[in-house]
């Protein structure tokens, strides 16, 4: 695949990073002890650490990178190449969603074992949830990136979907305390769906509801970035 | 045999024209129009320089030219496709170096050849591209350790490694030392040879007198001369200048230029020179600082800009 040339290229610039190696790979695993000795449900804990590292990892991470490489001209370079746009964006996107995918398997099953959570019933649901999870916040990372002038300014541009995603999917605050009303509307949310799923995967819960809006999600996500996704920087 | 003829035709069409530009307009999304109806045709193997002044459209009309962005009005054909809608017909066969390239400053000269490399149907080996642009002994220092020009001819590293049929230039050598830009030269004629057809950008006119087969100059997003170089330079007069003695009346028309220096312009310098030189020893008059010279692009390019200011 054409792609994985962008992604190599990407996994090297990672390694030379030395903040982005640090925060996704040394600073886990300074958390994973802190995370054990909190005396919480080993389901709930797994499910949220899945759900931070597709936040974190995934959407923020990705919106500086997107940024960063179209400030630096690569992505107007690519471009001019025979990749088609989303390859350009997938081979761009592939190391964060590798490392993302590492830090979920082994978080999740360090925590799990510490805590003595079982193997999921429904363990497609967890597949579906990361997979559509990574997709998601993948493109909702480069639709984030055309309103951002400088990898900077990604704190301030991210802010929305990370405190929607924190703050509405239940994982800080119980839903429950809200009206039901507000529940319903806050399950729309783009974390909601993929939280739903992981939970249906241990206990039974609704499934079609989150498959259909985190599938809405998807494809208003791709709309986004096919409608306004910036290639070159503003002159 | 229809299917025969379709593919014969296409070959013919394929063969004489690498390049197509009708009625090109550009309009920015502030409704700015950086390109204002350009039309021009490049032959296969043939080097085609648009010249002009900064802002007068050259880069505009290059991007709609490589399939960055769509015409506002008018049609591009780059062999035989619509490098917009039919990138993936055109980008195979096609190497660009832009402006201003981009790789990340992390990676090395070699580590950004390969990844390019990676991307492409048929790439040349990445140190043949390398030592191509005389770049091989920099191969593994970082990109944002190269000089601009050293950044400048990996970026034509990049475009070659495809082994292009169709070559854009966007000022490839802006930033080079004289050396580097010597044996760029050389290396854009050799490709010329091997039949490569090349559409140029450029700031220097020296360049595009040495290698162009033909040329357009635009000016505010309009082309105002076309042609080899030789048709758009004798449209332009040649010139005469010295310091003729005080108080002397001179056989001919001649421009003073305010310091004592005049400047004499003619169609037929041979005629007009010899006429003012058998003047001068007819009347034992000594022309100080004499200097006559054919009309050069730079003259043309200058007298253009001139007129249309």
């Amino acid at each position: 695949m054409r792609a994985t040339a962008v992604g190599q290229a990407e996994l090297k610039l990672f390694w030379r990073n030395k903040t982005a190696l640090f925060n996704s790979l040394v600073l886990p695993l300074l958390l994973i002890p802190l995370l054990a000795i909190v005396d919480a449900d080993g389901v709930p804990l797994v499910i949220g650490i899945i759900a931070f590292v597709l936040v974190m990892a995934v959407y923020y991470n990705l919106v500086t990178t997107f940024v960063a490489r179209r400030e630096e001209l690569v992505l107007k370079r690519l471009r001019v190449g025979e990749l088609a746009d989303p390859e350009i964006l997938l081979g761009t996107a592939l190391p964060s969603v590798v490392i993302a995918l590492g830090q979920m398997v082994v978080a999740a099953v360090v925590v799990g074992v510490i805590t003595g959570v079982d193997l999921p019933s429904r363990p497609w649901f967890v597949l579906l949830a990361v997979a559509g999870g990574i997709a998601l916040f993948a493109l909702l990372a480069a639709a984030s990136s055309a309103f951002t002038r400088t990898v900077e300014m990604a704190q301030i541009t991210s802010l929305p979907v990370l405190m929607a995603c924190f703050l509405g999917s239940g994982l800080m605050i119980p839903l429950s305390i809200a009206p039901e009303n507000v529940q319903t509307v806050l399950n729309l949310l783009p974390l909601n769906p993929v939280v739903d799923l992981l939970r249906a995967a241990w206990q039974d819960g609704p499934v079609l509801r989150p498959v259909i809006v985190l599938a809405a999600w998807v494809a208003a996500g791709t709309y986004a970035v096919r409608r306004w996704f910036r290639w070159d920087p503003r002159r | 045999m229809p299917h025969c003829r379709t593919a014969v035709a296409a070959e013919i069409v394929d063969g004489m024209t690498a390049i197509e530009v009708r009625d090109l307009t550009r309009r920015y999304s502030g409704g700015f129009e950086a390109v204002r109806g350009v039309s021009f045709d490049v032959e296969r193997g043939e080097m085609f320089a648009l010249l002009g002044t900064n802002g007068a459209g050259k880069t505009s009309t290059v991007e709609v030219v490589e399939g960055l962005s769509r015409p506002a009005e008018g049609t591009v054909r780059v062999l035989g496709h619509d490098p917009y809608h039919e990138r993936a017909a055109v980008r195979p066969r096609v190497g660009v170096m832009l402006q201003e390239g981009g790789f990340p400053p992390d990676l090395t000269a070699r580590e950004a050849t390969a990844m390019w490399a990676g991307t492409l149907t048929s790439p040349r080996p990445v140190e043949e591209a390398l030592e191509l642009v005389d770049l091989a002994h920099r191969a593994s220092v970082r990109v944002k350790q190269l000089s601009g020009g050293e950044r400048r001819r990996l970026d034509l590293a990049l475009a070659l490694l495809g082994k292009p049929e169709v070559l854009f230039l966007d000022e490839p050598t802006t930033g080079l030392d004289p050396e580097s830009r010597r044996n760029t030269w050389e290396l854009f004629r050799a490709l010329l040879l091997e039949g490569v057809t090349v559409l140029l950008t450029t700031h220097y006119l020296e360049e595009a007198q040495a290698l162009a087969d033909r040329l357009a100059i635009m000016h505010r997003g309009r082309i105002v001369a076309q042609g080899t170089v030789s048709e758009v330079v004798d449209a332009y007069p040649s010139r005469i200048t010295f310091v003729p003695p005080p108080d002397v009346q001179l056989p001919m028309v001649a421009d003073p230029d305010g310091t004592g220096r005049v400047t004499v312009r003619t169609n037929d310098l041979q005629r007009t020179l010899h006429d003012l030189l058998s003047w001068a020893h007819a009347h034992d008059v000594a022309l100080s600082g004499l200097d006559a010279r054919s009309a050069s692009l730079e003259e043309a390019f200058l007298a253009i800009a001139e007129e249309a200011a």
